[in-house]
């Protein structure tokens, strides 16, 4: 059976660096994509920087109006594509088997694949900066603007084809989360009687495997106008470029679910938690995911409503967009039930979510307005829009993550972090978040237009932009706050395997979670199953206080890890580079995806061990 | 620990102590919350100045903007509501529910059906009330109304990175092609079709109506008008327009102005729109200057010729060093009060600073790329042409 | 791949596998779906031609789709014979399937060539961007699926086929009917109706 196996040993171990290259641990490759997340944050958001600085005064000349397009465009793709996606993508990867009481996911190679190509996407968007060829175009690079002869070098290339790249991981990613949570809940566990989280990773999952080929399809054709000579979006050749923005938002707005579903799932997981009682509503808060989930295909061109679709298209997508309100209401409705009549605890992380709440319902509020297409005339492509997305994205899916980073970070590393600097990270991002977006609607509704790169002093929109600039400065202390949190906890003290007293699976089991999670496939009979179990041990006067017992590893099966993932990503990821500079390279890379495909077929999932 | 991070008894995490028994600061986090919320509160109302020249859409000048900012206002204040109401029951339910020392378990409730299909109803009955009205407003605005006076119709062309307006018609059969301004009458329907050359852009004037794409594959079709009701100045009155879709480099620099006149001002304008008059001696050398030099893109003798708009556009559209470009319509430049699409008032001054250096005002415009007169890296005029050249556009005599 | 049967826990029953193979094909029917989309788009809106009537030839196009439409069948076959533990069976059919994959392939090749040699281009006008994309994305995975094919005939004259793996040749059949499922629908709209699309009517004076 080792047969073509390659010419290098199967590794064995977790050891080192190449453990963590050849890892196959759901845990593990969620570390790798929180980290990397992460370290996207802080770029996206010092481009975010350079913007605000750019746009404090009136006629400013910090940076040229060139490099201003180059920074929005790359804030909101790294923020969309390389923050809030693979933020997600880590919790997925951490919570939902735990969660369902499994091992791994269904296919844990899969998995390390969809992280290693999205690494190496993402990189290859960024060689961009070194070569002085970076994306302009905006997060959603309107055609024609991006063909040819008004884009000439190769930063719409490297948009394009990083995005196609990235969309093979997330595509690959959801696949996996798809067929494990269908099909690897433990025993009893029926789907209504599971998390809302894992509810939300398998809407969100089906969403991102029916969006992303519509984007894939777009980008192809961008790619082929751009070097293969087609004309799908230039118009003196019979294109249209209105057809880029109709696949771009069918894509995009199921996408914007996709940026915030997960972030709902984790707030509904940290709400009763820390309000000591069930979520109030789990069937309409499931349900209402669904019908966001479905509605979320019917209302793409309320992005488009000034493109002259004519008032017959935009009395449709009016409607459509009014009526998905009422299932993110219904949401906010069920959360602020749970907390009534609750025993609420102030934890950092119940403060991000109650936060997340808090802002979620005005960007949602805002974003009711903008349905309303008649004035959406004149909101849109202005400020209006800006603070609207950062209401829901920032204060929405950033909050929620943060809560779940708190929330979760015992159970990933035993250790809690500062609660102390937790509250001031929360504060800090509260205050400098709504300082920073708030005024933006006051500035969109006094006419100030969205990517521009200035402005004169006479339209009055100067004091409305130092202060939201002055609120980035408090953002930017608050992540600051937020890697001395990290950094210091790295030497705190241990904390119990369930600190929180939380109703999950994932906290019936030891802090970090042993490699095979569950020494005994959990037998759920209900919902918030560990509540179940210690509310019956309390009853029968043996509480539960220790996690279940740890077994020998060796002892379980579990997935081997494996070479070819990263192997296979490095030609996948060549293909993409070659079409950026040479077409040998895209032939050398999928030569490499080949080999890596043979030789991962031939490896079976686990290696053979003695036991067996 | 409450809300804030004062430490009392040092950090939260006690393996195996129950959560409950860290007293919570009740007075201290309330007062901290009351001060936070009317930070917030003054926040709103500084901000609710609002501000109404320039760009801002809380003044509207005419019927299109008002009836949008009608429904924006009713939506407005349903979302205050709204907010105020949901946000005060989340407040009030983070208050009154907070875990108390030694509090025991809440009782486990799940769920209330009923209260959840009425809060279901309640807002769908909201926001199809809201929708059908939007949708009724859409289909009202989308024609100037009939019983209107006969409307006055004006292509717009959106080019990288100015506006050029056309009057197939402004009055006896007059064509008149002008760029960057648009003059208007008042109390009459503006009838509005959009183009683009190149890429998209956006045509808006926040006073007088929302915004629409001018796309280069299809017309759009718009209409605003100025009541005079509606404007307390006396006329002329100059309102603000801006591109409001990412067009390239100089999209933040593409802005323009629409004077709104009486209709006997209006006839005026049109009827002395004509070349520029060549009376004195520097005017006569300023023509020459323009004619060896300019010709190739812009046009100062009344309306472009099609063909020669059509042979500008083909050449920018293929690219290429030095090509002709379409380029503003220079003509009536003597009345304008702008100059490089809205950018700087007109002026001897500002007319001169462009000459010499349109990169330096402008970057990325196409005059710097593509003009002969610019590639040598400074203008290749000497100074007594440049003055020459002012003297003949704006008039000077 | 092709190791020891599957006795995995599942929660459904359903094969991991086979369920990651259905919902990929939801997937690239999305995928397909924008491509048609777009072909659809631009019917009738290609400035200069040539024309899908000029062009499209639809009884040749025909004797391709037919030939598609029996390796289907060979499929079927050879996903019998696995079940079967038939092994000359299964590498015979495994083979015939890609060798009719391999024949309408061939079809397209020269189908491809014809056209351009007759002017139909990718930057030539709307219809050969839309044409040659969807077709050759067509064309790409049917080669995917031949090479995969060609895999499994491998494995199987080496004995590692047979009813007890009879999941990895499902899947293969999954993904090949897939794709003869997405040319029926490509057929049908692009040769049977549209083949006949003419170019934009001349307006009165040129």
């Amino acid at each position: 059976m080792a047969a073509i196996t390659g010419v290098l040993a199967r590794p064995t171990s977790y050891a080192g660096v190449w453990g963590w290259m050849t890892t196959v641990d759901h845990k593990r490759i969620a570390v790798l994509y929180g980290v990397t997340a992460f370290i996207f944050l802080l770029i996206a958001g010092l481009e975010a920087g350079v913007v605000r600085m750019q746009l404090a005064s009136a006629d400013n000349d910090l940076i040229s109006a060139g490099r201003f397009n180059q920074m929005f465009t790359m804030h909101a793709t790294v923020m969309v594509f390389m923050v809030i996606m693979p933020l997600s993508v880590s919790f997925f990867n951490f919570v939902v088997p735990l969660a369902i009481g499994a091992r791994d996911v269904a296919f844990p190679r899969l998995n390390a694949l969809s992280y290693w190509i999205f690494l190496f996407g993402a990189v290859l968007m960024h060689i961009s900066f070194l070569v002085n060829e970076v994306p302009d175009a905006g997060w959603f690079s309107y055609a024609n603007l991006t063909e040819k002869p008004f884009s000439i070098n190769r930063g719409l290339d490297f948009w394009a084809i990083g995005l196609l790249v990235m969309g093979a991981a997330s595509v690959a990613g959801a696949l996996n989360f798809v067929v494990t949570i269908i099909n690897l809940r433990a025993p009893g566990m029926s789907m209504m009687r599971m998390p809302v989280f894992v509810w939300m990773t398998l809407i969100t999952s089906i969403l991102l495997v029916l969006a992303f080929p519509v984007i894939t399809v777009g980008l192809i054709e961008l790619t082929m106008d751009r070097n293969f000579g087609t004309h799908f979006f230039i118009p003196a050749e019979g294109g249209d470029p209105i057809l880029w923005q109709h696949l771009f938002w069918v894509f995009g707005h199921p996408e914007v679910y996709i940026l915030i579903l997960p972030a709902m799932g984790i707030v509904s997981e940290v709400f009763p938690t820390f309000s000591r009682k069930p979520l109030f509503g789990y069937p309409f808060i499931v349900f209402s995911g669904i019908v966001i989930g479905i509605m979320g295909w019917a209302v793409w061109s309320h992005h488009m409503f000034t493109v002259g679709l004519g008032p017959v298209a935009n009395s449709v997508f009016t409607i459509t967009t009014m009526l998905i309100a009422v299932p993110t209401g219904i949401k906010i409705f069920n959360w602020i039930g749970t907390l009534w009549k609750g025993s609420i605890e102030f934890t950092t992380s119940m403060m991000f979510a109650l936060g997340f709440v808090a802002l979620f319902i005005v960007g949602g509020l805002s974003g009711v307005s903008h349905a309303v297409s008649p004035s959406d005339f004149q909101q849109q492509d202005t400020y209006y829009i800006v603070a609207h997305l950062h209401y829901v994205l920032f204060g929405g899916s950033i909050m929620g993550a943060f809560a779940g980073i708190y929330y979760w970070y015992p159970k990933l590393t035993g250790k809690m972090l500062s609660e102390t600097l937790g509250k001031l990270n929360f504060w800090f991002i509260f205050i400098g978040m709504n300082l920073t977006f708030f005024p933006m609607h006051y500035l969109g509704l006094n006419g100030m237009p969205r990517r521009i790169y200035t402005y004169s002093a006479e339209f009055g929109w100067e004091n409305m932009n130092r202060l939201a600039s002055l609120g980035y400065v408090i953002l930017f202390v608050a992540f600051l706050i937020f890697i001395v949190n990290l950094w210091q906890a790295r030497n705190s003290r241990r904390v119990s395997h369930d600190p929180w007293d939380a109703p999950g699976l994932e906290w019936s089991i030891a802090s970090p979670p042993p490699p095979y999670n569950f020494a005994e496939i959990p037998q759920v009979e209900g919902l918030d199953q560990y509540w179940i179990a210690k509310e019956r041990a309390r009853a029968a006067g043996t509480p539960l206080t220790e996690p279940e017992a740890l077994v020998d590893p060796d002892s379980i099966h579990m997935p081997s890890p494996s070479y070819w993932p990263i192997f296979t990503a490095a030609g996948v990821a060549l293909i993409g580079g070659g079409l950026l500079s040479h077409y040998a390279i895209s032939f050398l890379g999928g030569a490499i995806t080949m080999m890596g495909v043979i030789g991962w077929g031939n490896e079976p999932a686990a290696a053979p061990s003695e036991h067996h | 620990m409450g809300l804030l991070p004062f430490r009392r008894k040092g950090p939260l995490a006690k393996p195996s102590a129950s959560i409950s028994s860290v007293p919570t600061r009740r007075r201290s986090s309330l007062k901290n919350r009351t001060v936070l919320f009317s930070l917030m509160a003054a926040l709103f109302l500084f901000a609710t100045g609002c501000y109404k020249d320039g760009m801002s859409t809380w003044e509207a000048f005419g019927p299109v903007a008002q009836k949008q900012l009608d429904l924006f206002n009713v939506i407005l204040w349903t979302m205050v509501v709204v907010f105020f109401l949901v946000e005060g029951v989340l407040v009030y339910a983070m208050i009154r529910y907070r875990r108390r020392p030694g509090q025991e378990r809440p009782p486990q409730i799940h769920g209330n059906t009923t209260l959840e299909v009425v809060l279901t109803i309640i807002p769908t009955i909201l926001v199809l009330a809201l929708g059908i009205w939007s949708v009724f407003a859409l289909f009202e605005i989308d024609k100037p109304p009939s019983d209107s006076p006969t409307p006055l119709q004006v292509n717009v062309t959106g080019h990288q990175w100015w506006f050029e307006f056309e009057y197939p018609d402004a009055g006896n059969g007059k064509k008149i092609i002008t760029a960057n301004e648009m003059r208007i009458p008042v109390d009459r329907p503006i009838q509005i079709s959009l183009f683009s050359d190149d890429v998209i852009h956006s045509f808006w004037v926040p006073k007088l109506a929302g915004k629409l794409d001018m796309v280069p594959t299809h017309e759009n079709k718009m209409w605003f008008q100025a009541d005079s009701n509606k404007i307390d100045e006396d006329l002329p009155v100059t309102l603000f327009g801006q591109c409001a879709e990412l067009c390239g480099l100089a999209h933040a620099l593409m802005r323009f102005r629409v004077t709104v006149m009486e209709q006997a001002d209006f006839d005026s304008w049109a009827a002395a729109y004509g070349p520029p008059p060549t009376v004195t001696d520097k005017a006569k050398k300023g023509a020459q200057v323009f004619a060896t030099n300019c010709t190739l893109c812009h046009t100062v003798d009344g309306p472009d010729d099609p063909a020669l708009s059509a042979s500008r556009l083909k050449g920018f559209l293929t690219g290429g060093d030095i090509t002709p470009v379409p380029a503003p319509n220079l003509t009536d430049l003597r009345t304008r009060q702008t100059l490089a699409a809205g950018m700087m008032e007109l002026s001897e001054t500002t007319l001169s600073a462009w000459l010499h250096d349109p990169a330096e005002i402008k970057p990325g415009n196409y005059m710097s790329e593509k003009a002969v007169l610019y590639q040598g890296g400074s203008v290749s005029l000497d100074e007594d042409e440049i003055d020459a050249l002012i003297g003949y556009l704006l008039d000077l005599r | 791949m092709a190791h020891a049967a599957e006795h995995e826990y599942t929660t459904t029953g359903l094969n991991h596998r086979k369920m990651l193979m259905w919902v990929f094909l939801g997937s690239d029917c999305l995928f397909f779906g924008a491509l048609i989309a777009t072909y659809m788009v631009y019917r009738g809106q290609s400035l200069v031609g040539p024309y899908p009537i000029d062009i499209i030839n639809v009884p040749v196009t025909t004797i391709s789709t037919f030939v598609l439409l029996m390796s289907s069948f060979a499929m079927v076959q050879a996903l019998a014979a696995t079940n079967a533990d038939n092994k000359r069976g299964i590498v015979s059919w495994l083979l015939a399937t890609a060798f009719l994959g391999a024949i309408f392939i061939g079809f397209q090749i020269v189908e491809f060539n014809t056209f351009k040699n007759e002017g139909l281009t990718l930057g030539g006008n709307l219809f050969g961007a839309s044409f040659f994309t969807l077709t050759g994305f067509h064309g790409a995975h049917v080669t995917l699926g031949i090479i995969w094919l060609l895999a499994m005939a491998i494995l199987a004259a080496k004995g590692r086929v047979g009813s007890k793996t009879a999941l990895d040749v499902e899947l293969v059949g999954l993904y090949w009917h897939f794709v003869d499922i997405v040319w029926i629908v490509i057929f049908t709209l692009l040769y049977l109706i549209g083949g006949f699309d003419v170019g934009p009517v001349a307006l009165p004076g040129g």
